[in-house]
């Protein structure tokens, strides 16, 4: 519901302004493979950029067969996210990243507590109960971003003609892939990617236990 | 030469004995110095294998503390109190130290600390240890992998050697928040872990300055340590492997592993094993080989010893029975029983002796038998002269007159007294003049002149020996008078031939004497002087006279010096035919 929802919301954004072009990321890793999970962002360089309209709708990360879900979620500075605890036992929802340190002990099913992602940067959030529970949250100073789809591919609409750093950012990068980029007024060349991706660490779990990872 | 003369022995045995032991002693010398060459090979080998194993366990242990600090360490991430500590905002450093110093005693690792995502030091159980001395800690963080993200390495941690060992705080996995920098240091109890494993002495050697090599750790004592930190710079400058080291307690064979260190210079670690321990088991090998030596050499003396004797005692005998055969003892046999070359030699001895006694015997009775001159030439051409010739030889043959009349008035005994006294002053004149008497034949007498030894002047010294027997019977006849006696007359008959002189008789019984048909003319001239008409005692032929005159010069030299040689003087006979001869001979009556 929350995803129709912001879709709804960004298609009248698009409407209501019309000079904006769409750009578009295409992510494949150093085997040609799509990368999922990125988020893109763009980076406005230029002085006087135009102060663009900040989305901070809510946003739910929910616990569900003992998994975070979405695995990665790319906010504006200053987004409430909440935590609602679909499952059917207890967790213990913690982050220790500097961006946003905090916890829910006893967290218990049918809880949805919130947080308010206040400083940019990654949050790495885990569950003390268990280890192989992982979401990232990252928090973006612009609005300008995306998260890429199963196919690597991922869309920022909206984007006034201006001067960009292209970012970049997945849990398997060491550092964000960075790129400038001159966005001009009609629909431009989608921005390519190649990842170099490392392995993935997360704990693998069996796929009867609800897990499943690639 | 003086080396040689020491090997000059009196004795055959002696030296037979010297050569044999000290062949067997230099075998067996030889086979205990191989023995002792290829077990100390063997040794090295051994404890060359000894100090790879002991390497393996040096690393094996050194692995073991990191994997097992690791383990301690994830399980300290874990830890609820420090994920409490780091979730507030502002981190209470004071707090965490105080944790991290009650952990260093829960997982039993001297040094923890811990250090934000970026290597920043958060907190250390050492509170004197600041973030510029966790740089190796850092260096390990920024070289740590993604998988497994756990890395280790050995450097100085207030100039203490230690293992490090940097473990990621997960939050959550594989998100790291955070690091755990756990070490050990590699101290005396380390190497002594490490000595008690695999029995290997433990030496870590710091090379920074190669002209003050420093003794990091060690199980030997302080001044072996030293002398083992001189070998590792010596070893830089000729590497190897593995060397042998004299230390004060004895030979170490010794293993040089160059310890990688974090971004630093090498650090050795030196791991020894004493020789002699490798060595025991050989030793005793060696030490039976030895006995067993020393009884092959005794029973060698004894074996050598017999054998000397075996071949010295018949040695002896045999030079003994020569000194018996030299003193003229040939009857003695030498008894070896033996049928080896000193049993033939004996039976050659014995054959020798046997050979002796028979010439004595020969010539014992040549002696008896024939002249001195022929028993002699006899000896000294061992009768070959004698085998039979043709030689012109003076022939004497005298006759006793009145001999029959004289046998029929006297006793046997003393016609044979007076017989015998007469052939000997008979003899003794023939001899003296170099004639040999040939035989007695009853009172008669031949004699030989020239023959066997051949003289010039055999004819005048045959009539000079006839006149000396005429003037010897005058002596004889006096004495007889003497004694009341009747003379005694002669007839002498000399002749010079060619005849057969030789051994004649049979195989065993040989006599030296010459045949011919001037033996029968001499015998014929001997008669003749009974003739009346001749008025004379000595007959002889013209062929004698011939000869007698052919010898201008008178004889000398087989004449003993104090007779002096009657000079003959012939008067012609005429011719007479002789019995047996066909030519008539012309005879001479000799005064
Ligand atoms: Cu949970």
């Amino acid at each position: 519901m929350s995803r129709l929802a912001a879709l709804v919301c960004l298609g009248l954004l698009a409407w209501s302004r019309a000079v904006a072009a769409s750009v578009d990321f295409k992510l494949v890793d150093a085997r040609g493979h799509p990368v999922p999970d990125a988020v893109v962002s763009l980076v406005p360089l230029d002085p006087a950029a135009p102060a663009t309209a900040a989305s901070r709708r809510p946003v739910e990360i929910e616990q569900v067969k003992q998994e975070f879900l979405p695995y990665v979620t790319p906010v504006l500075v200053g987004t409430t996210v909440s935590f609602p605890n679909r499952d059917t036992e207890q967790h213990h929802v913690y982050s220790l990243s500097d961006a946003k340190k905090f916890e829910f002990p006893l967290y218990k099913p049918g809880m949805a507590e919130k947080v308010v992602f206040d400083r940019p940067g990654v949050v790495a959030i885990g569950c003390n109960v268990h280890d192989w529970m992982i979401a990232y949250v990252v928090v973006l100073e612009t609005p300008l971003f995306a998260k890429s789809d199963d196919d690597g591919a991922a869309r920022v609409a909206d984007v006034p003609p201006g001067h960009y750093r292209a970012e970049v950012w997945q849990p398997r990068l060491d550092k964000p892939a960075t790129r400038e980029v001159t966005i001009a007024a009609d629909s431009p060349a989608p921005l390519a990617f190649t990842l170099p991706l490392k392995r993935d660490l997360r704990i693998h779990r069996p796929v009867e236990s609800g897990g499943g990872y690639k | 030469m003086s080396v040689f003369r020491l090997f000059r022995f009196r004795r055959l045995s002696i030296r037979l004995l010297v050569i044999l032991l000290g062949l067997i002693f230099a075998a067996l010398a030889t086979t205990q110095k191989l023995v002792s060459h290829y077990n100390d090979q063997t040794a090295r080998e051994h404890a060359a294998t000894n100090l790879d194993l002991g390497a393996r366990v040096y690393q094996e242990a050194a692995r073991q503390r990191i994997e097992n600090l690791a383990g301690n360490a994830s399980l300290m991430s874990g830890d609820y109190t420090v994920r409490q500590l780091l979730l507030k905002p502002e981190i209470d450093r004071q707090t965490l130290g105080s944790l991290l110093r009650s952990y260093t005693q829960r997982i039993n690792s001297p040094v923890i600390a811990l250090l934000d995502p970026k290597g920043d030091l958060l907190a250390n159980s050492d509170e004197t240890m600041a973030n510029e001395n966790v740089g190796p800690f850092q260096y390990l963080i920024e070289h740590a992998g993604d998988d497994p993200p756990e890395t280790s390495g050995f450097s100085y941690l207030n100039g203490r050697l230690h293992v490090l060992v940097v473990v990621p705080l997960y939050a959550p996995i594989p998100h790291v928040a955070a690091w755990f920098g756990l070490a050990f240091p590699i101290d005396r109890a380390f190497a002594e872990k490490i000595k008690d494993i695999s029995r290997l002495e433990v030496t870590f050697v710091s090379i920074d300055d190669v002209t003050r090599p420093r003794v990091l750790a060690t199980t030997l004592d302080a001044s072996a340590a030293g002398l083992v930190a001189q070998s590792v710079v010596a070893n830089l400058r000729a590497p190897e492997r593995i060397k042998t080291l004299d230390l004060p307690g004895g030979r170490y064979v010794t293993l040089f592993k160059p310890q990688d260190m974090l971004a630093e210079a090498p650090v050795t670690v030196v791991l020894q094993r004493p020789l002699s321990v490798e060595l025991a088991a050989a030793r005793e090998v060696e030490n039976y080989i030895m006995l067993i030596s020393l009884a092959a050499l005794a029973v060698a003396t004894l074996a050598a010893l017999w054998i000397a004797r075996g071949i010295s005692q018949p040695v002896q005998q045999l030079a003994a029975h020569t000194r018996v055969v030299a003193a003229g003892d040939y009857a003695t046999r030498l008894h070896l029983d033996r049928v080896d070359e000193l049993g033939q030699l004996a039976t050659a001895f014995n054959a020798m002796s046997e050979g002796l006694a028979e010439r004595d015997r020969v010539r014992d009775l040549l002696d008896k038998n024939v002249s001195p001159e022929v028993a002699a030439q006899l000896m000294r051409d061992g009768g070959a002269a004698l085998g039979g010739e043709e030689r012109e030889v003076t022939i004497l043959f005298s006759d006793l007159r009145g001999f029959t009349t004289l046998s029929e008035k006297l006793p046997p005994r003393e016609l044979l007294t007076l017989l015998n006294r007469y052939l000997d002053r008979m003899s003794a004149a023939i001899e003296a003049h170099g004639g040999v008497i040939d035989k007695f034949i009853g009172d008669a007498i031949m004699a030989l002149f020239g023959a066997p030894v051949a003289q010039s002047d055999a004819a005048d010294r045959a009539l000079a020996a006839a006149l000396a027997m005429e003037r010897a019977l005058v002596g004889l006849n006096a004495e007889l008078a003497a004694e009341g006696r009747p003379p005694l007359g002669i007839g002498v008959g000399v002749n010079t031939a060619r005849v057969v002189a030789g051994n004649i008789g049979s195989h065993r019984r040989l006599n030296y004497s010459v045949i011919g048909d001037g033996v029968n003319v001499a015998s014929r001239l001997e008669s003749l002087t009974r003739t009346v008409a001749y008025r004379t005692n000595i007959v002889t032929s013209a062929a004698t006279v011939a000869a007698c005159r052919r010898t201008s010069s008178p004889p000398s030299g087989l004449l003993s010096p104090d007779s002096s040689l009657l000079i003959p003087t012939f008067r012609p006979l005429g011719p007479v035919r002789v019995k047996g001869r066909a030519e008539p001979v012309e005879i001479f009556a000799v005064g």
